[in-house]
């Protein structure tokens, strides 16, 4: 993680996070992403910016709210809202590094399915 | 054989129970409710579909798209009849349709040249009543996709009238008209070729 | 409704009505026979005899037909279920994001998701099966609970207030354990009882 990340690549550790927090089996592909994966060509998945199952959207002033979405789907035998509050957690400890220190960052975490 | 003719089954012999509460659960969202009920129904539609189209391939993309179109008319569907009545019928009209395309068909001199439609391939044992289910199946091409529907739908799949009628849309006396003409086609079609 | 069925345009004697020389009408002949009627007639009439010969050739041939699209390969239904679930997958119906954890917390589950799990808790209740599962967030703000309305087929001969009860308990035991998701209520509706005796399997359609 660095100061520096520019807006794709913080999204990027962002959902390398939460993919990372146990529990949590992938993030929601959404439907562009579902189309992608089946017509998949090498260079057009590479310079696609955001990965699925998670919206970022960075603050007017470094002063004021950062809103994160994620959408993932969790492993059926753990309990829904343990998984979401790891990934919220895992979220803020990311954007900390990249927010600054008065800003607030709201979370908003949807379990889309459970397999 | 003649007396023995009797293959009416009824239409859902399975539990309707489950299969309501599976329709109901699907139509909230449920696909694997969704995609039990279809493992469970598409043997007989695609038989039911090979029947009306005379080929596998055909029919196997017909019960396809029938189910998916289901899927998105789900909520929608109130189950004033079973879940297996109406893919039934989805999957009749989605054949009507395809047959309706299909025509009009080769005048009745070149119905010989039309290719045989996709069959299982039998044993090497030629003997005359196959050569008469090969007839019995180029002569359903000369049928009106209305005529060929309600006949298979009455003879091969072995439904009641009211049954077909309700499938296919019209009046159970215009059934039975449409069987007859079929019946009245095809025995000539036969006889023609003695 | 009439009882004639010619429409206007179908083409050619090939499939009008015929009267047999005996009177009768083709089509009264074999509507007798497939009614299987037993009609003295029919059995002495030349005509009509020959009329269902015909008709027995058809069927005969039909039934060779029959078998044949019966033998080969038998359909592919794992297959199929596969290519049908696949387009199913790109459009889900999720339905509505309901709550989890403590009010505000902004961390929900999808209606689907969560319907899936409670159906499954009642269905741990011996002889019960899980319908319609609606849930629905409280009307009362700040609150946070979720309403569930369950539909539910219950085995006859139980008491069923009592069943309801365990039902009830083991939905909202599942919506804390399984999911974190706050229940204002749970309302549990008996719409059929299964008759659990092995030839009691009525329809109610």
């Amino acid at each position: 993680m660095t100061r520096t990340s520019t807006p794709a690549t913080l999204v990027e550790e962002i959902a390398r996070a939460v993919t990372d927090v146990p529990g949590v089996a992938f993030l929601k592909p959404d439907l562009a992403g579902r189309l992608r994966s089946a017509l998949a060509t090498p260079e057009r998945t590479s310079h696609t910016a955001a990965p699925p199952g998670v919206r970022l959207v960075r603050p007017q002033h470094p002063d004021g709210t950062w809103h994160i979405d994620i959408k993932l789907v969790a492993y059926s035998r753990t309990r829904a809202v343990d998984v979401a509050r790891a990934a919220r957690r895992a979220v803020t400890t990311c954007v900390a590094s990249a927010a600054s220190e008065n800003a607030t960052v709201r979370v908003t975490v949807t379990v889309t399915g459970m397999i | 054989m003649a007396g023995v003719r009797r293959h009416t089954e009824p239409p859902d012999t399975r539990s309707t129970g489950d299969e309501g509460l599976l329709a109901i659960r699907a139509a909230e969202g449920d696909e694997d409710a969704f995609a039990v009920l279809v493992q469970r129904h598409a043997p007989s539609l695609i038989r039911l579909a090979t029947r009306l189209l005379g080929s596998r391939t055909e029919a196997e993309d017909a019960v396809q798209d029938a189910f998916i179109s289901a899927w998105r008319r789900l909520p929608e569907f109130q189950g004033t009849s079973s879940f297996g009545t109406w893919t039934y019928r989805i999957v009749t009209n989605r054949c009507l349709n395809i047959l309706r395309a299909r025509k009009p068909v080769a005048p009745l001199e070149t119905a010989g040249q039309v290719p045989a439609p996709e069959h299982a391939v039998s044993p090497a044992r030629i003997t005359e009543a196959r050569d008469a289910v090969r007839e019995l199946r180029e002569a359903l091409d000369l049928l009106s996709a209305e005529q060929r529907a309600c006949w298979v739908l009455r003879e091969l799949d072995g439904r009641p009238y009211d049954f077909i009628a309700d499938a296919v849309g019209i009046s159970q006396e215009a059934v039975r008209a449409r069987v007859f003409r079929a019946r009245r086609c095809l025995t000539q079609a036969l006889g023609a070729w003695r | 409704m009439t009882a004639h069925t010619d429409p206007p345009n179908t083409p050619t004697d090939a499939t009008e009505d015929e009267r047999l020389p005996c009177g009768r009408l083709l089509s009264e002949v074999w509507t007798a026979w497939e009614d299987q009627a037993d009609d003295p007639h029919l059995h002495e009439c030349p005509h009509c005899g020959a009329a269902v010969h015909d008709l027995d050739q058809l069927q005969s041939a039909m039934s060779g037909l029959r078998e044949e699209s019966w033998d080969g390969a038998a359909p592919d239904a794992a297959s199929l279920t596969r290519r049908v679930m696949d387009v199913v997958r790109l459009e889900l119906r999720p339905g509505r994001p309901l709550p989890l954890g403590e009010p505000d917390e902004d961390l929900w589950v999808m209606e689907a998701v969560a319907a899936r799990k409670l159906r499954a808790a009642a269905e741990t209740v011996p002889g019960v099966r899980a319908g319609s599962c609606r849930l629905r967030p409280s009307p009362e703000q700040g609150e946070g609970g979720v309403e569930v309305r369950m539909e539910i087929h219950a085995p006859s001969g139980v008491a069923l207030a009592a069943l309801a009860d365990d039902v009830r308990a083991q939905v909202g035991h599942a919506a804390d354990r399984d999911l974190g998701m706050p229940v204002a209520s749970v309302d549990i509706r008996v719409t059929d009882l299964i008759d659990s005796s092995a030839d009691g399997q009525e329809g109610r359609d």
